[in-house]
């Protein structure tokens, strides 16, 4: 029995922590939706070059680990540009499944744009944070997990400074509230979302490379992997909710790890989609979403 | 705009139907053979590996004068194509190259995946009139799930014979290291290969060896966190450690099992496992594992093949690219032995001509040692190969050879 | 000639799966989630034949029948949610169907050879054109009497005033609803008429490739099915099945790209929503062509 219990909180421990993981994925959609009204599917692929391209320093320059970061960070935002440049910049505004076409377009891109620039090879990151969990008691707790719980925290309460506590957060939230007034108002709609992007995607880049040091290999087909996830938490906790967005990713992680552990397998993903249809069906709006479209 | 689109798709129908240029094929010197592999997308690596060995045989070959057809020395002519480890891409490339581009035969697919469908196109029944399936050759040279032969006569192999060698392994295991008794195994559950090596290979090897099962953990083949299957391990602390999964998921999962300070005393790993690729993407991750493979360089002349291979083609050699280097010289024999006509209008009784010899070939020179490929009767493996298993082990970053047949000692330099 | 006949083989399915994404697109519905149906199809049709001995067209039937009750079971729930949260919930649909028959085993020895849906392992040995003396011209004449019946169901679907109540909700729910339009019945109608397209869709497919598994029904056939009615436009049907065609065709004369040619599809997908939004066969091309159309006929022009 007590073997039962320590088995529940050590996949309770685990599934928080890659929960944080979803979290942020999620957030970056949500901002998007929040902010832009616009669905971005090259999120994910997005966060995935920008990790492919922390790894020039890694390997072409044997650069030291915190230049990869910040390089993970600044390829994401690049990319973040392109993204805004060719998938959103020219689209006329009442056209709401534009963006998602022009975005999975972007997405088919930039998958295969990194396979025939890696040859299809596997690349790893190294394991920064060490090789080996930390035990606590019966429990092992993940170093990297940790790092990037803290980092997530730390980019959170940033985030929240700023979307709540800056003039750019309160312009961002004037253009998510109503953008003609908002340009009535002075403020630059066209810039206001290149920034959003670029605040986003750098939230991505920063995501991306605690994602890279945890994995074992890197795969092009993360993109695709963080793209349906980040749109199940967003689902679940409410678009445009960043709380929202940080409880559902939790609620994931904990909810997938946990039926792995008794379950098996199978369903891991069953649990995660039934999951989805619940809130779909019980709670449309999300654990603190506003609106049900 | 529209007539721009109009335009556009009158001109990609126009290059679709572009013919491949059909002359007589002796009259221009030339003998066609087609390849179907994954070129893009996931299993890239591999199935690049096998059109680059393919080249190396052809360029060989071409640079020695080329073919012997009635008494005229013909150039080969390679047709290949990215079937992106898709079925649906497999179908339509299969009749371009038996329909468009009229090749003798093809080598690949890459994927078991792809394999299933393309072979369920062809003939099943040789010479029923009834049956309209694709009178079309292939000889294989990785798509290794174990029956893809059967399903028609007109489908060769020249893969690892998994039962056999996952048989041998822990055969030689149990010989070596009688003291371990206990097994856990990890799969792909999600993954023909990973599904079809656990059933039909290692479960059978592992009861007739007398070894304890101790549980069987799965993942899926995009999987990236392997924490509860890794507690589970860790648990039960087995002796031997079975991962029949492929690079990604691999390296995944060995580095959780470092960081829960799962060690085994010993790893068996996936045949598809042992290349270069894994070691690029984690080889110090995979050390000590051992993997049952059907090529290592034990031999000048397969020292020389991977070196050329990798030096003009950028191609890795191993258990999956080679045999399309063989497959090709295997061929070659059989076209010279029995004679073909090699003309547009007789290429359907040429095929036939080379099935049938191909059935009948028995024994061929592979590069390690002989292969025999067994004919259309064989009860359990008709047109599948028996060949030589060399078993290789992760030794810092690089494959060394763990156990080799005693008869290929001599050969070793 | 083979070669040509599977491309247009492979389209004819293809347009089936595009075209049951454009039945709920019509109605304001965007479903990430018909490989499902297409799936429910293939695996029915498959069993169908190859288990339970029945004849093509029996056996497709039941595959479409099926995958359009659950179509018609889909689509009350789909009732609930809009826009990119249904897209969602569909391919959640569409994953939990995948899933499913990842864990479905259901076999029988049959002349020696084991045949049926066997999980992980799929589903071989649905041989039944290739058995029976089919070929490929033939099936491909069968395929496309399929796909005319379709469009033929489409053309007069769209002339009659349930297109126009499709239309209607696609536009604006609530105003249809206040004209008396039974909004869930429409909706409910489309995703079953959804489900029995891409049903026959897959049931065809199995056929065709004698093989079948999960892995065939996942993500990329998702984004494919959605990416046909978006670029060939909502505004005609026709607009999908051209898209379809285009699409297949350029991939298939695109070869000498290799692994160049998703690089184009993604960028072709990005320039044609950046140029024409709502596809190239949109509503205002239909409103021109129907002016044209009128202007021709009347013997008064400009009435």
């Amino acid at each position: 029995m007590a073997e039962t219990l320590i088995d529940v909180i050590q996949q309770l421990i685990n599934g928080l922590m890659y929960g944080a993981f979803y979290a942020l994925i999620g957030l970056g959609f949500t901002l998007f939706f929040g902010v832009m009204k616009k669905f971005n599917l090259a999120y994910g692929p997005t966060i995935m070059v920008g990790i492919y391209l922390g790894l020039i320093p890694l390997y072409v320059w044997e650069a030291p680990i915190w230049t990869v970061f910040i390089a993970c960070v600044a390829g994401a935002v690049a990319v973040g540009f392109v993204v805004e440049f060719a998938c959103f910049r020219f689209l006329r505004q009442g056209h709401e499944l534009a963006p998602l076409m022009t975005t999975i377009g972007m997405l088919i891109l930039l998958q295969e744009a990194v396979v025939i620039v890696t040859h299809a090879l596997p690349y790893e990151y190294p394991a920064v944070f060490g090789d080996e969990s930390w035990e606590l008691g019966p429990f092992l707790i993940r170093p990297d997990y940790v790092a990037m719980l803290l980092t997530g925290v730390i980019l959170v309460v940033v985030l929240y400074v700023v979307v709540n506590r800056t003039r750019f957060g309160r312009a961002m939230r004037a253009v998510a509230e109503n953008p003609t007034v908002a340009r009535l108002l002075g403020v630059s709609v066209n810039r206001m979302n290149t920034l959003t992007f670029a605040l986003t995607s750098a939230l991505g880049g920063a995501t991306g490379f605690f994602v890279a040091i945890s994995l074992g290999a890197l795969q092009p087909g993360i993109a695709s992997w963080m793209t349906i996830k980040g749109l199940v938490v967003i689902v679940i906790g409410g678009l445009g909710s960043i709380p929202g967005a940080i409880l559902a990713g939790l609620l994931l992680g904990v909810v997938e790890l946990q039926a792995l552990w008794f379950l098996g397998i199978g369903y891991r993903d069953i649990f995660a989609y039934v999951l989805l249809f619940a809130f779909l069906v019980l709670r449309p709006a999300g654990l603190l979403g506003k609106a049900a479209t | 705009m529209r007539r721009f689109f109009v335009c556009s798709v009158v001109w990609a129908m126009a290059l679709v139907l572009l013919p491949s240029g059909v002359s007589a094929f002796q009259e221009e010197g030339t003998l066609r053979i087609g390849g179907m592999w994954a070129l893009s997308g996931p299993a890239a690596y591999v199935g690049s590996s096998s059109n680059g060995l393919s080249s190396l045989a052809i360029d060989e070959i071409n640079e020695a004068g080329g073919v012997e057809i009635k008494g005229k020395r013909v150039k080969l002519v390679k047709y290949a194509y990215d079937d992106a480890c898709k079925a649906e891409e497999g179908l339509t490339i299969v009749r371009r190259l038996a329909d468009s581009d009229k090749v003798l035969f093809s080598l690949g697919p890459t994927c078991s995946n792809v394999a299933e469908p393309v072979f369920g196109t062809l003939q099943k029944r040789l010479d029923d009139p009834n049956d309209t399936g694709l009178q079309f050759l292939f000889f294989t040279d990785t798509a290794i799930k174990f029956g893809l032969a059967k399903i028609s006569p007109w489908a060769f192999r020249n893969v690892g014979n998994e039962p056999a060698m996952f048989d041998l392994t822990f055969q030689l295991v149990q010989e070596k290291y009688p003291d371990l008794k206990t097994v856990a195994v990890a799969y792909e559950s999600d993954f023909a290969h990973s599904v079809s090596t656990w059933k039909g290979a290692v479960k059978p090897a592992l009861e007739k060896y007398g070894y304890q099962v101790l549980d069987v953990v799965e993942w899926r083949f995009e999987d990236t966190e392997f924490g509860p299957q890794t507690s589970k391990l860790r648990k039960l602390n087995p002796d031997i450690l079975v991962m029949l999964s492929h690079t990604y998921t691999t390296c995944g999962s060995m580095k959780e099992f470092k960081r829960q300070r799962v060690k085994s005393k010993l790893m068996v790993g996936i045949t598809s496992t042992a290349n270069t690729e894994t070691m690029t993407a984690c080889g110090m991750a995979v050390e000590g594992m051992i993997i049952p493979t059907n090529f290592a360089p034990i031999n000048p002349k397969a020292k020389e093949i991977a070196e050329l291979a990798w030096a003009k083609y950028k191609a890795d050699s191993n258990l999956h690219s080679v045999p399309a280097y063989e497959n090709i010289y295997a061929i070659k024999g059989i076209v010279e032995k029995v004679g073909i006509d090699n003309e547009p209008h007789t290429l359907l009784a040429d095929r036939r001509k080379v099935r049938d010899a191909l059935a009948k070939l028995g024994t061929f020179q592979g590069i390690i040692g002989p292969i025999k490929m067994n004919g259309d009767d064989d009860p359990v493996k008709p047109r599948d190969v028996d060949k030589a298993v060399i078993l290789v082990q992760a030794k810092g970053g690089e494959w060394t050879v763990w156990w080799q047949p005693p008869e290929m000692e001599q050969d070793k330099q | 000639m083979e070669y040509y006949l599977a491309v247009l083989t492979i389209i004819g399915m293809h347009i089936l799966l595009g075209l049951s994404v454009y039945l709920v697109a019509i109605t304001g519905q965007i479903s990430f989630g018909q490989q499902g149906f297409y799936a429910i199809g293939a695996y029915l049709a498959g069993i169908g034949t190859a288990l339970w001995g029945l004849h093509l067209l029996p056996a497709m039937l039941v595959g479409m029948l099926v995958a359009g009750a659950v179509g018609f079971l889909v689509g009350f729930p789909a009732l609930r949610v809009k826009g990119l949260y249904l897209g969602i919930a569909t391919f959640g649909f569409g994953e939990l169907v995948r899933l499913t028959f990842l864990n479905v085993r259901y076999t029988k020895m049959i002349d020696g050879k084991l045949v049926g849906p066997n999980g992980a392992e799929g589903f071989r040995h649905v041989s039944y054109i290739y058995d029976h003396g089919l070929t490929q011209s033939q099936y491909l004449g069968i395929i496309y009497t399929a796909v005319a019946l379709v469009a033929v169901c489409l053309y007069i679907l769209e002339r009659s005033k349930l297109g126009a109540k499709f239309r209607a909700v696609e536009e604006d729910e609530l105003a249809a609803a206040m004209v008396g339009i039974n909004v869930t019945a429409v909706k409910v109608f489309a995703f079953t008429l959804s489900g029995l397209v891409a049903g026959l869709g897959g049931a065809m497919f199995v056929h065709y490739s004698t093989y079948i598994d999960h892995d065939m029904v996942a993500l990329p056939l998702a984004v494919a099915s959605v990416t046909y009615p978006m670029l060939g436009g909502l505004g005609s049907f026709w607009g999908t099945l051209l898209a379809a065609a285009f699409l297949i065709f350029l991939t298939e004369s695109l070869r000498f790209l290799q692994e160049f040619r998703l690089i184009l599809y993604g960028m072709l997908i990005i320039a044609t929503m950046t140029f024409r939004p709502r596809g190239i066969i949109d509503e205002t091309v239909m409103l021109k062509l129907r002016g044209v159309w009128r202007r021709h006929r009347s013997p008064y022009p400009g009435m």
